[in-house]
């Protein structure tokens, strides 16, 4: 039986990320409760991190700094409820009275309140078409479903996979735990004895749901275990993590 | 800090200023754990994305920029670096060996004072304490990694590190207000 002394000595190493994945997890667990160790690990991260400056000031190349900035302005550019911040400023001035203000706020009010139930509405009508797409695919002739269970981390979490003889398929996971940040959940094919073989990654919403269309190894077509673990945000061709959900069946 | 606060609140030029700021040194960073220009150039880049999208969360009360930065720009290279899945060297390419590409430490917040501070204290640890610490924080070993590669059992490397780290600290306590960054 681990006591609070036994999670403290754990810390350093954990802001080093040194830890083995099954320490990780306990210490994981522990710090979820208990905040004088949250703490303790912000003040060990803050020691770990003076090591940064043993290596040395690199520039990176000057086009670096340009592409990021133009990345940043393609999101900016794209439209969401923001440009609504400075065209704002500009009516607010070209209106004198206080009634005209009074007009502008309910207008902006209303198209706020338009642009919600608008994206609202695409949400729910994203959703339906890929459940629609989901029906449709495991009703194909031949095709499988396969159903995933959460374990141990994932504990909860299910899972449904379909897919046709094609390998196109599609998975539909809920009560997913949420992912940190720089982490995404990672689909994986597991055939014989083989190195388990990646595939992408996905995040789940707010609520839990997780959906990922894929096209498989044609080796998994035929007879595979999936399995979903937690890996960095861009996939990673080993896993890293523990497994979260797992299909159970050889399909 | 004012930065972060302003690029949360989509301030681009906030970004740019925060790029220039802290470019070398996380650059410098990841270099060191990948050694590989285009790979650190990439992931130099999620960094920066990934503060521009998600600055909101960075909470002053938790901790300074430079360890929020620090530690993500770390995360993510360690990350990448095992996603690679190679921990294979290139020996004497990449930073070390352009000289003209060293940065000018008094350009950046990263100051050569604070940079003379933390090599100083890291001389006065024994290598028997240095080495995991090395280990863990630029290739991204495990403690049993590091057993393993340095011959020596578990619990000893357990111990080595723990109080490694905590001289560090100890080392660099005195400093507080230099690392104010």
């Amino acid at each position: 039986m681990m006591v609070h002394e036994d999670y403290k000595e754990m810390i350093p190493a954990r802001a080093l990320s040194a830890l083995d994945a099954a320490e990780d997890r306990v210490l994981n667990e522990h710090l979820e409760n208990c905040s004088e160790c949250r703490k303790e690990l912000e003040e060990w991260q803050a020691t770990a991190a003076t090591l940064a400056m043993v290596a040395d000031p690199v520039e990176p190349s000057p086009e670096l700094r340009e592409r990021i900035l133009s990345e940043v302005r393609k999101e900016l550019s794209t439209p969401e409820v923001i440009p609504f911040r400075s065209t704002s400023r500009n009516i607010w001035r070209s209106f004198g009275s206080l009634g005209a203000m009074a007009a502008v706020v309910l207008f902006t009010a209303l198209i706020v309140g338009l642009v919600v139930l608008w994206r609202e509405n695409r949400e729910i009508n994203e959703k339906l078409a890929v459940a629609n797409e989901f029906v449709q695919l495991a009703t194909t002739p031949g095709a499988k479903v396969s159903e995933l269970k959460g374990i141990d981390l994932g504990s909860g979490a299910t899972a449904t996979l379909a897919y046709d003889k094609t390998g196109h398929a599609i998975l539909i996971a809920n009560k997913l735990p949420s992912v940190p940040q720089g982490k995404a959940y990672q689909l994986w094919f597991i055939v014989g004895k083989n190195p388990p073989m990646p595939g992408k990654t996905f995040s789940p919403d707010s609520g839990g749901k997780g959906v990922l269309k894929e096209q498989m190894p044609k080796e998994a077509v035929d007879s595979a275990i999936f399995a979903i673990t937690l890996e960095p945000e861009r996939g990673s061709i080993v896993p890293t993590s523990p497994i979260y959900l797992r299909s159970f069946e050889v399909n | 800090m004012e930065l972060l606060k302003a690029i949360a609140a989509r301030d681009e030029a906030a970004l740019a200023q925060l790029y220039d700021r802290y470019r070398a040194i996380l650059f410098g960073l990841l270099m060191r754990i990948l050694n590989n220009r285009e790979e650190a150039e990439d992931v130099l880049q999620e960094v920066f994305l990934q503060v521009w999208r998600k600055a909101e969360d960075f909470d002053e009360e938790r901790g300074r920029p430079f360890t929020w930065l620090v530690t993500l720009g770390r995360s993510r290279g360690i990350d990448r670096l095992r996603t690679l899945a190679s921990r294979e060297r290139v020996a004497e390419a990449g930073a070390r060996d352009a000289v003209e590409e060293i940065s000018d430490a008094a350009s950046d917040a990263f100051k050569s004072e604070q940079r003379g501070l933390v090599n100083k204290a890291l001389a006065q640890l024994p290598d028997e304490q240095k080495r995991p610490l090395m280990l863990a924080y630029f290739d991204g070993l495990t403690q049993s990694e590091i057993a393993t590669r340095l011959g020596a059992p578990l619990g000893t490397v357990k111990t080595r590190m723990r109080t490694g780290l905590m001289n560090l600290r100890e080392l660099l306590a005195g400093q507080g207000e230099s690392f104010g960054f």
